[in-house]
């Protein structure tokens, strides 16, 4: 009896699953079985594992880890500094903000701000610094990338610690271990899991990150985000973008039961 | 001489936190190397605070704190010759036994058959022999506090600082591990400053106790000193349980309670000074009504085990507890008997200096004599 109750509870979480997670990637897997001209087979397979896109896989793997990394070795401090100060839930707060903020207003100011008459290089023109192209480059795609996603960093990192019991640097510092030791065995790995899931909550998304690679890097990043959208929206090879697709899914899958494995 | 030997110095240390009244005001003591302290009091008093000032895990707000007649205000922790048992135990999650035992020799780069010898000892020590490879969640609450005794003394610090460090345990082990702690306390030599509120445990371990309440050090002396003379009220009714009695010093060896007067061994007392009087229940020996110094009626009575706990009632009102191997029988008169030794005298609101003074002047006086 009970347990029936629970189940219609389950049915519209369930229905949503079903019509909007499992069918979407069914739909894909049977478009990536087409090609551009409507053939069913494995040709979309075949074509990924050529150069072309093994580059482009590569370097989508390349960017997303680049900006993990500077959204780790930035948040991690970060987030630590944040559980020693006083109004913590404040400055969380104003980290969380920004993330409330669409993705490409974000992306639009930073158009603004990079720009050639924007206000980076006002500042660096205060310096003699001539107009510097920044917009359309490496260091743009990364730092608005990293800006965009370190509050999901810093949040998971945050929560680690704050769960961290104190007594236990108490005990190793009494135990003789100097800040830095201390930092090495024990907060550092009783904080791992904090770690592991700001890396997937910024890897992932990294990996299939489209608008940004337009918008800010001028399409000189070519990530597998772009070609999907590539595919689907100016060749109309939908065969080949699900394809992509399909591979991006997977990888994803990886990733999280790779990172997702808790002692 | 004396400064040479103390190990650790509290020179009117007082903490506070925030605008709260201090945890700690104004303490002074010294400790002794090579000795068993115990720092005694009601739960709040202050008693972890003490140990995390010499543990160097915070800093005093007032006063000066010496470890060997060097000044350590603001020495870290990692650099002094301390070793805590904390209170939760403290017990890195993410390391089996070993590993949390040979944390301490890990960090000073030991080399790994002398840790492998130290740990394999020291949990041998604890009786966890065998348990090397278990996860800390896997303990029990007693195992895990072993445990961390074990990783407090392999260290082999000037001083190891325990805090309630067998609260969790069951009565035999608990007196097991009093035993052998004191037992590896003499053998080693270092110095223990133990922190409890059990009693008990104080008196059947420590060379000396501190009383302590309300952030004060209320009393220090040896397990009899504070047991025998208690300085007042808090002490006596900390220390083991008593009978206190408001009275009256009528002149020296001479006090007056329930409207009787009793000898007694106390002196140096104004004339006619109103006073409280303890008398252990252990003290008090029943006999005929008619043939004790009070006369009492029995109101409730306890088999302890070892004895019987009898509760009193005199003509005013006063309750006398009385431990006695013998049974009473509730509702009958009886009478109570006790020696003038029995008898110990408070000064109300007398200082721990000033009961000292007092004490020596008066040993000096008999001295004379
Ligand atoms: N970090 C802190 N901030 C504010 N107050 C504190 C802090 N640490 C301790 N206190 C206060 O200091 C007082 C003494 O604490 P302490 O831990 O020394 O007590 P204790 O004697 O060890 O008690 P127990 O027997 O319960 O362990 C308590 O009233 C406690 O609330
Ligand atoms: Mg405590």
């Amino acid at each position: 009896m009970q347990n029936r109750t629970r189940n219609i509870y389950l049915i519209p979480y369930a229905l949503w699953i079903v019509l909007f997670v499992v069918a979407p990637i069914l739909l894909i897997l049977y478009y990536s079985f087409f090609d551009i001209d409507g053939h069913f087979g494995l040709v979309n397979y075949e074509k990924f594992f050529t150069p072309v896109y093994f580059k482009m896989a590569l370097s989508s793997f390349w960017y997303a880890f680049l900006i993990t990394a500077i959204c780790l070795v930035i948040s991690y401090p970060t987030a630590y500094l944040l559980t020693k100060t006083k109004h913590k839930q404040l400055w969380l707060l104003l980290i969380i903000l920004p993330t409330w903020i669409n993705l490409l207003l974000k992306a639009y100011a930073f158009l603004g701000i990079f720009g050639t008459y924007g206000f980076a290089n006002a500042v660096l023109g205060l310096f003699g610094i001539g107009p510097k192209q920044i917009l359309f480059t490496d260091f743009s795609f990364l730092f608005v990338s990293v800006y965009i996603f370190i509050p999901f960093m810093i949040l998971p990192i945050f929560n680690a610690l704050e769960e961290l019991n104190p007594s236990l640097t108490d005990a190793s510092r009494d135990l003789g271990a100097s800040p830095w030791t201390t930092f090495r065995r024990v907060i550092f790995p009783l904080t791992i899991d904090g770690v592991k899931s700001g890396c997937q909550a910024v890897f992932i998304p990294a990996l299939s990150l489209f608008m940004l690679t337009r918008l800010i890097a001028g399409n000189r990043v070519i990530t597998l985000g772009t070609a999907i959208e590539e595919h689907f929206l100016v060749t109309q090879d939908w065969g080949m973008g699900s394809t992509v697709a399909v591979f991006l899914i997977l990888i994803m899958a990886l990733i999280m039961i790779v990172t997702g494995i808790r002692r | 001489m004396l400064a040479e030997q103390a190990i650790i110095r509290f020179e009117n240390v007082t903490k506070q936190y925030d605008e709260d009244p201090p945890v700690l005001d104004d303490v002074s003591f010294e400790i002794e190397r090579g000795k068993f302290y115990t720092l005694l009091g009601p739960s709040g008093c202050g008693k972890t605070t003490i140990l995390r000032l010499i543990a160097g895990l915070t800093e005093p707000t007032k006063g000066n704190i010496y470890f060997n007649g060097k000044l350590v205000n603001h020495v870290p922790a990692n650099e002094r010759q301390v070793n805590t048992v904390f209170q939760d135990y403290a017990l890195f999650p993410h390391l089996d036994v070993y590993e949390n035992v040979a944390f301490g020799l890990r960090v000073k780069k030991m080399k790994k058959a002398d840790i492998d010898a130290k740990v394999k000892e020291a949990l041998r020590f604890v009786n966890l022999e065998g348990y090397e490879s278990r996860k800390i969640q896997e303990m029990s609450g007693g195992q895990k506090q072993r445990v961390a005794i074990a990783r407090a003394i392999v260290n082999e610090p000037e001083v190891l600082l325990l805090d309630e460090p067998l609260s969790a345990l069951d009565l035999k082990l608990r007196t097991e591990m009093q035993y052998e702690l004191r037992e590896l306390q003499r053998r080693l030599g270092i110095t223990f400053i133990f922190v409890t509120h059990d009693q008990e445990e104080a008196l059947a371990m420590s060379d000396e106790i501190f009383v302590l309440n309300k952030g004060k050090i209320q009393q220090r002396g040896t397990p009899t000193d504070i047991y025998d003379e208690p300085i007042n009220r808090f002490v006596a009714d900390f220390i083991g349980e008593s009978n206190i009695i408001p009275g009256k010093m009528i002149k020296d060896f001479l006090v007056e309670f329930n409207g009787k007067v009793f000898e007694c061994v106390d002196q140096g007392f104004h004339p006619n000074e109103p006073v409280e009087i303890v008398i252990r229940p252990e003290d008090l020996e029943i006999t005929e009504p008619d043939k004790g110094k009070l006369r009492v009626r029995v109101d409730s009575q306890l088999f302890r085990g070892v004895h019987y706990e009898i509760c009193c009632y005199d003509e005013d009102g006063n309750e006398w507890l009385v431990h006695s191997t013998k049974k009473a029988a509730v509702g009958e008169e009886i009478g109570l008997h006790f020696d003038p030794e029995a008898i110990h005298v408070m000064r109300l609101g007398e200082t721990e200096e000033e009961f000292d003074k007092r004490l020596e002047s008066y040993r000096e006086v008999s001295h004379a004599k």
